[in-house]
């Protein structure tokens, strides 16, 4: 009788660990399960708009430090040298379009680059992608040596949007 | 026991994925530095634009249009930046600086300079970002320390406002009195580390006036006397 005690508290200890285990791997792979849902892989959109924000934010600060920006963005007839600039900084595969705002006198950002656009890549480009980052700048104007040229304040507020191809 | 730690490590997960789910911190790290570096020029515009005008108040009136731009220029993240204009006497490179509206200017001596001076507070409501401090100082010093009629030679010592040279002037960055200037050349000097010798023509007397713009736009006069 003592025998056949012995096994049947063996057998449900037994029992009892293929129960834990079985339970252990269940938590185990709805815990995996639960943090994939909010993971965000390098390959999401999300990821890569908040990759290409960055992007875009760096190479106009890099430009704005060197002192490059406000001579861009203040002399038209360097527009196309801005373009150069932005492909140069930005990876090949990277789509850029640069819109230059001007604040008018009812305060409202006013586009002034319309008929010159600083862009790489088709304006398809830019509709068709359900990823593009848009990136705002704003630069409070331009520094003259010129003794006859005042510096003002004149805001200009660049929005620089990418895409990748 | 193997429950719980299973949990504790699905916690530890999903905490990590969660913080670099959509990685906002970074580009509000760019937003502030942005923010800052354009503030600190809108200040040296401000200088250069009171150095050329007098207009006391340039600064304050170019800081409250600031204000309302920066809004503008990024809607829904709550920017507000709130200004402190310096209207006492601070001291810079052992030079008693006394502002006026957060600008200062003091010419017309051997030694001379221009200044400005304001502290700023950055919010960004946004993302709970309140109270981000930073001071923007521009300055600008022109040091006459020798003059030399029988070389048509001046020699000038430009410093910023990390006591530094200012090293990328040229001939159209001077000015002396009505005289041509021919050449600017710049030299080691021992206490300066770097200086200017201004060659013109026909340099008559060693009271000489001497203008600089750096290439910010900043102004100074100084005479030697």
């Amino acid at each position: 009788m003592e025998r056949i005690g012995m096994r049947t508290i063996r057998n449900t200890k037994g029992q009892m660990r293929v129960i834990e285990t079985i339970l252990s791997s269940f938590i185990l792979f709805s815990a995996l399960a639960f943090v994939n849902i909010f993971a965000v892989l390098p390959s999401s959109p999300k990821y890569e708009t908040s990759d290409l924000e960055k992007m875009g934010h760096n190479v106009l600060h890099d430009l704005d430090e060197q002192g490059l920006l406000s001579r861009f963005v203040y002399n038209e007839t360097e527009w196309g040298e801005l373009a150069l600039a932005l492909t140069i900084f930005l990876p090949p595969d990277v789509y850029f379009d640069l819109t230059i705002r001007l604040i008018d006198a009812q305060g409202n950002p006013t586009i002034i680059n319309k008929d010159f656009p600083i862009r790489y890549g088709s304006p398809e480009v830019f509709t068709a992608s359900n990823s593009t980052a848009s990136v705002s700048y704003i630069i409070p104007g331009q520094s003259y040596i010129i003794p006859e040229q005042r510096a003002e304040y004149d805001p200009r507020i660049l929005v620089l949007q990418l895409v990748r191809g | 026991m193997i429950a719980l730690m299973i949990i504790s490590i699905g916690a530890i997960m999903y905490s990590a994925g969660t913080y670099y789910r959509y990685e906002q911190w970074e580009e509000y790290i760019t937003l502030v530095e942005h923010v800052k570096l354009s503030t600190i020029r809108l200040v040296e515009i401000s200088l250069a634009n009171y150095t050329k005008s007098e207009n006391n108040y340039i600064l304050k009136d170019n800081l409250d249009q600031w204000q309302n731009d920066l809004r503008k220029a990024y809607p829904g993240y709550g920017v507000i930046l709130t200004y402190d204009l310096t209207n006492a006497t601070h001291q810079v490179h052992g030079t008693n600086i006394n502002y006026s509206q957060g600008l200062a200017f003091h010419w017309n001596e051997n030694a001379s300079y221009s200044a400005a001076n304001a502290t700023f507070a950055l919010n960004i409501t946004s993302v709970g970002l309140e109270g981000y401090k930073f001071m923007a100082t521009a300055f600008l010093n022109l040091t006459i320390l020798n003059v030399d009629p029988p070389n048509d030679v001046i020699t000038v010592a430009v410093t910023g406002e990390d006591g530094m040279p200012i090293t990328n002037l040229r001939k159209d960055n001077f000015q002396v009195d009505e005289l041509n200037v021919t050449t600017v050349t710049s030299h080691y000097h021992e206490d300066y580390i770097l200086v200017y010798k201004i060659q013109c023509e026909n340099l008559q007397s060693s009271s000489a006036t001497v203008t600089v713009w750096d290439q910010r736009g900043i102004k100074v006069i100084a005479k030697n006397t």
